[in-house]
């Protein structure tokens, strides 16, 4: 009985230490998603001004590379289709040869320079129709070739050799402001911390006592598939085709376009890919999953070596899982139905 | 009552078959305690309109909500313990889509009309989702 009531005890001071929880929770909604950021541990009023100072820094980075309304990329694009250079800021500049860098690393398939093929699939707008395709139409479009090596920057000149070639940033921009936010959040000293943008994650410190829990969706069922716990400094990021996708006569087409034939990537439902502490963990995040998920099922492994990935989780069209030795250790499985559909990334 | 209490105190001293039946059920419990830990049933809802908390709503209740977002009115319905939303205003309908939520930690999000829907359990599963 001693023991019953010890247990007891210590269940109550858990269920107690939990509710006693310093966590400060915002959402807001910025880059077209929901972002949502929670600091543990520091007063109330503070927090506040934390996260709002974060979201005012990511409100700034959308205007900045939103790629169909007026922004400064935008304004980049356009000079580039009438072929002038343009004069413009260095960490705009440094952004996108950083671009370039990542886009040369995944041998193209990370190619932001294809924003007329995303916009003609109707994918740059925030509540988009579904789209028949025509297949001679889209060829046309690949054929323009563009790419991140079209584009020439001198000092703060930037212009590009391919007047096709439109920066669309949406697979880039949402790591890049987790880079800034954990920065931000470095700035004011904040110890613990999680910045959620639109499902890519970085955690800070630790939530109390126990690590940061990130759930990972299931592409295919309104729960989380398993849960990682995110140590301090790591990220983690997802490409899916259930985020934005439309159905046209019962086939699936989602926003991940392969730059080889301009249609949307096919046979793969998600990648996730977590990403070890350093200062471009976030974008690494966002990037890195976008190749493997783009290329055919032989060459998967081979791309996430090439974009430096060890942990990485991809769930095929049949809804066979593989996954890395590294990631498998990190997983808690909570979908046992899928667990037991998993192989080793080889 | 009384005929029970003293039904109890005449109760015979447990044997070790008794205390090995109490030992394995304690073990049971505590196993599916931490098996099923992820996948509680949920509470409460939580409904967020934009970057402000809408508010908290329990889930035992069968009850529609009108909510009203940026560009209409999502219809949230909550039945006894699950929820979805039923009507939305958008065009890609995904929040529709993803038909009933029960269990502490999900979440579904309607970005265009920027509403969204937590469950909260006793104890929260997760932090955050990656998606």
């Amino acid at each position: 009985m001693r023991y019953f009531i010890l247990l007891l005890t210590c269940f109550t001071q858990l269920s107690c230490s939990i509710q006693l929880d310093p966590l400060y929770h915002s959402q807001s909604y910025v880059f077209g998603t929901l972002v949502d950021i929670s600091i543990y541990g520091e007063r109330e009023s503070e927090a506040q001004f934390i996260a709002s100072e974060i979201t005012r820094q990511f409100q700034t980075i959308h205007n900045r590379l939103h790629a169909w309304k007026p922004s400064e990329l935008n304004g980049i694009n356009k000079t580039f289709a009438e072929g002038k250079p343009k004069l413009i800021e260095q960490d705009m500049a440094d952004l996108i040869a950083d671009v370039t860098q990542r886009s040369v690393q995944s041998e193209g398939l990370f190619n932001p320079a294809i924003g007329n093929i995303i916009h003609y699939w109707g994918f740059q707008s925030d509540d988009f129709p579904a789209r028949t395709p025509n297949a001679d139409e889209l060829k046309a479009l690949v054929a323009q070739h563009a790419s991140m090596a079209d584009i020439v920057l001198k000092r703060h000149q930037i212009s590009s050799e391919n007047p096709h070639v439109k920066l669309d940033l949406g697979g880039y921009a949402k790591g890049y402001a987790l880079d800034v936010g954990l920065k931000v959040l470095k700035e004011f000293n904040v110890k613990n911390a999680l910045i959620n943008i639109g499902g890519n994650v970085i955690a800070v410190g630790q939530h109390g006592g126990r690590p940061w829990t990130v759930g990972i969706q299931h592409p295919r069922k309104p729960d989380a598939i398993a849960t990682v716990a995110l140590a301090s400094g790591w990220a983690i990021g997802t490409s899916g085709d259930y985020q934005r996708f439309f159905m046209l006569d019962g086939k699936r087409y989602c926003h991940i376009i392969d730059p080889r034939t301009g249609w949307p990537a096919q046979g793969t439902q998600s990648v996730t890919v977590l990403i070890p502490p350093g200062a471009d963990a976030g974008v690494r995040s966002d990037v890195s999953s976008k190749p493997i998920f783009i290329s055919e099922p032989s060459r998967k492994a081979e791309f996430a070596k090439k974009m430096g990935v060890s942990h990485v989780l991809i769930i095929q069209e049949n809804g066979d899982i593989l996954a890395s030795t590294a990631m498998q250790t990190q997983l808690h499985w909570l979908d046992k139905e899928a667990q037991a559909r998993v192989r080793t990334l080889e | 009552m009384c005929a029970r209490l003293s039904n109890l105190s005449r109760f015979p001293k447990p044997l070790w078959g008794d205390w090995l039946v109490i030992g394995v059920s304690i073990c049971l419990v505590i196993l599916s305690f931490l098996t099923l830990w992820s996948q509680q049933p949920a509470t409460t809802l939580r409904i967020r309109t934009g970057d402000a908390v809408l508010g908290e709503f329990s889930l035992m209740q069968t009850k529609q909500l009108k909510v009203a977002g940026k560009v209409g009115t999502s219809i949230i319905d909550i039945q006894q313990g699950k929820v979805r939303f039923a009507q939305s205003p958008c065009n890609s309908q995904y929040c529709v889509h993803q038909g009933w939520l029960q269990h502490a930690g999900q979440v579904a999000i309607c970005i265009p009309n920027q509403v969204s829907i937590e469950l909260i359990g006793a104890v929260q599963a997760m932090d955050t989702l990656n998606y």
